[in-house]
């Protein structure tokens, strides 16, 4: 009887659970799809098309001028990047040479700045805010104002250096300073990154090993090297990753201080493929290089990012 | 008797139809400003002194036909790419475009984008009777001509000539240079001197790759080399070529600013207004810097001169900014009007009154403009240049951007001091590359 009653019961609730429309119900039903939709139509319309547009340009030829519409070349481009293209070897190489001198010193830099404002101090709370200014002041206008002091003639940096006593330098004058004066603003730029992450990372170490650690008579050094270090690898991992993905693909600084000059001597990646796309015009070959700096970011971050977690997280 | 009246009226009837006829017709024929009035074409054009100076008059355009104007200006990059990108779409989204034919005008030619003008100057309908292009610098005209065709209507032009510092020359008792070689002279002669506290650089020229190579070609062609041989290849290897291409370098390495390699027209400009240069060679609007209180230190001090001349005599560029109709304009006729009246006498004295020089010789003896301008040896380096000038600032080919990186780069190398013929080797090989790829029929 009783089991009948709830039996029942529990009939009368489903009959009594009113069939809503079947637009509700679909809506109730894939809630967790629907929800995301949005985001995702607007992901595939922004990202996924143009890549793939872009792949599929790359295996055409198409140069913007003449009667002669785009026509399918298959992976010609391609054979002639890797094959014969001189020009886009030393891009790869300089942009290489960029990002990994880059990277290493501003996060030895923002290693060394971190570890030094990780204790108690006056001003602590200033000094970590105008630490950051640079990182977030707009490219294009800070890259101007370099341009300004790297003039040799009229320039801030070569007083400076005559204050000192040093013979003035060209910076941006010559092929072979061009890429170090480069990598000084892009360090300046981007060291409050390394900091800003790698503070966060010593701030959330936890206390107990380094207290063991001083217990059994460990010296400042090994504490750092031996302690924090390595609990602060995953911290470090990912500030590589963000800043070597930044790093190789540059393009404003580097366009408006020196349009990859002089002579090809700051011409990386990114900077080839805009010339050959926007100002000569070779939209085919220009999407071959892109699908080529895609992969080779791509590439670089999978081996970071496998890296990180194989040898480097605890 | 009744016959004679018929015939008389006859004949009144006719006269009566004839008299309606004919002013009709020869009134169809005549030229009338308003003749596409209430229709609207966009036109693009460059943010440039030219661009500018023709949308500040716009709205005289819009009262004289009725026409209304949509008229877009962007900065030199985004232009380019923006009118190439429109007209390669061959929608007929736009009807008239600014255009430098030095720059682009092969292509577009070859790409079929251009509306040759040359009937509707003939036609007296479309063309109003005052128009007067025998009035235009012939240079320019040439410069617009393709496979014989008019295809753009030149409105302002910027010659190259030499700026020199009239205070120094005095002080050191030299002559204004008449030839490259008295210019290297004097440049010699000026460099590391002191003025006014300040050390001297004896020149300042452009010397970013592609930027440099526009301001070289008059070097190029007063020292009797040229961009392509008569058949058409490059001649970027020519004795002549490579004898420009050390001339300059030569020039900026030994008595030039030092990192000149990066050097564009504003960091010139910059050098020069601060008196920090003896002289130097570029376009002839910078007159606007130098002699503007709030921006130079030079006011006053500057003379202007013709392109000195080299072993070819004298051989100053044009750069000329013209309009011109879009093919694939579904508007000609009212984009034809736009564009001439861009190019007439009387807008063209309008924008030459505004600092866009013309390309019209009589702008540059009007009163009024006398009366403002006071620099006459600005004015007659000009006027001489309407005459003389080559509008070959760029190399004629298909492909201009990319072949002046590689020129440029012959330059670049050139004021580094490097093998000067090894790399006008190397660039003329690759602009024959280039050229096969985007010319080759």
């Amino acid at each position: 009887m009783a089991i009948r009653a709830k039996a029942q019961s529990k009939s009368s609730l489903a009959v009594q659970t009113p069939r809503t429309t079947g637009l509700r119900e679909f809506f109730e039903r894939h809630f967790s799809r629907l929800v995301p939709l949005p985001a995702a139509v607007t992901m595939a319309l922004l990202i996924i098309f143009p890549l793939a547009f872009n792949v599929y340009m790359s295996l055409h030829s198409w140069f913007v001028s003449s009667t002669t519409p785009p026509h399918f070349v298959g992976i010609k481009n391609f054979v002639e990047i890797f094959g014969k293209d001189a020009r886009f070897w030393n891009a790869v190489w300089i942009t290489v040479k960029f990002t990994a001198i880059g990277v290493f010193l501003q996060l030895g830099l923002g290693l060394a700045i971190a570890l030094y404002l990780h204790r108690d101090f006056r001003g602590r709370g200033i000094v970590r805010t105008v630490m950051l200014l640079p990182m977030v002041s707009t490219p294009v206008a800070v890259a101007l104002i370099w341009v300004v002091m790297f003039n040799p003639s009229l320039g801030v940096l070569n007083y400076f250096l005559s204050l000192l006593g040093f013979k003035p330098l060209v910076w941006l004058g010559h092929p072979r300073t061009v890429l170090p004066s480069l990598i000084l603003m892009d360090i300046w730029k981007w060291t409050p990154f390394m900091v800003l992450i790698i503070h966060a990372g010593l701030q959330s170490l936890p206390f107990t090993p380094f207290e063991a650690a001083r217990i059994d008579g460990a010296s400042r050094w090994q504490l750092f090297r031996f302690i924090t270090l390595p609990l602060l690898r995953p911290t470090i991992a990912v500030a590589l990753i963000f800043r070597t993905m930044d790093s190789l693909k540059t393009f404003d600084t580097i366009y408006v201080m020196t349009e990859g000059g002089p002579n090809n001597a700051s011409e990386i990646l990114n900077i080839y493929v805009f010339q050959t796309g926007f100002k000569y015009f070779h939209m085919g070959y220009a999407s071959a290089l892109a699908v080529i700096l895609v992969v080779f970011v791509f590439a670089v971050n999978l081996f970071l990012i496998r890296l990180r977690e194989r040898s480097w997280s605890y | 008797m009744k016959r004679r009246t018929v015939c008389v009226g006859m004949v009144a009837v006719l006269v009566l139809i004839g008299s309606l006829v004919v002013p009709a017709f020869t009134w169809a024929q005549k030229f009338d400003w308003q003749m596409h009035k209430g229709t609207s074409i966009r036109v693009m054009a460059n943010k440039n002194a030219s661009g500018e100076a023709i949308q500040a008059l716009v709205p005289d355009f819009e009262k004289l036909t009725g026409i209304k104007v949509q008229y877009e200006t962007f900065t030199e990059d985004q232009y380019r790419q923006k009118v190439l990108l429109e007209l390669a779409a061959g929608t007929g989204g736009v009807d008239a475009i600014q255009t430098a034919t030095a720059q682009e005008g092969l292509k577009f030619w070859r790409s079929g984008w251009y509306e040759p003008l040359d009937d509707y100057l003939k036609n007296p309908r479309l063309t109003d009777p005052n128009f007067d292009l025998s009035d235009i610098s012939k240079p320019s005209l040439m410069g617009n001509t393709y496979d014989g065709k008019l295809v753009a209507l030149p409105t302002t032009q910027q010659t190259t000539m030499l700026y020199y510092r009239k205070d120094l020359f005095e002080k050191y008792k030299i002559k204004v240079p008449q030839t490259l070689a008295e210019m290297e002279e004097a440049a010699k002669k000026l460099h590391n001197t002191e003025d006014s506290g300040q050390k001297i650089m004896g020149i300042v020229l452009r010397g970013k790759k592609a930027a440099a190579t526009s301001q070289w070609a008059p070097y190029l062609l007063s020292m009797g080399g040229s961009w392509l041989t008569k058949d058409g290849k490059p001649a970027m290897n020519s004795p002549e070529a490579v004898q420009a291409f050390d001339l300059y370098g030569r020039l900026l390495r030994n008595y030039g600013p030092p990192g000149a390699v990066n050097y564009h027209w504003y960091e010139c400009v910059s050098l020069f207004v601060q008196g920090k240069a003896a002289m130097y060679t570029d376009v002839s609007n910078r007159i606007f810097y130098f002699e503007d209180p709030a921006k130079s230190q030079i006011v006053g001090k500057v003379g202007y001169a013709l392109f000195p001349a080299g072993s070819a005599g004298r051989k100053p560029t044009m750069e000329v900014w013209s309009v011109a109709v879009a093919s694939k304009s579904k508007k000609k006729e009212a984009a034809y009007l736009f564009v001439q009246w861009a190019a007439s006498k009387e807008n063209i004295l309008k924008m030459h009154l505004k600092g866009a020089p013309s390309v019209r010789a009589f702008a540059w003896k009007d009163p009024k403009f006398l009366a403002d301008q006071k620099h006459k040896d600005w004015i007659e380096a000009s006027l001489k240049s309407l005459d003389i000038a080559s509008t070959e600032w760029n190399p004629p080919v298909v492909a201009v951007s990319e072949v002046r990186d590689v020129v440029g780069a012959v330059i670049v190398s050139s004021i580094l001091g490097e093998n000067v013929k090894a790399e006008a080797d190397k660039a003329n090989a690759e602009m024959a590359k280039i050229m096969e790829k985007t010319e080759g029929k």
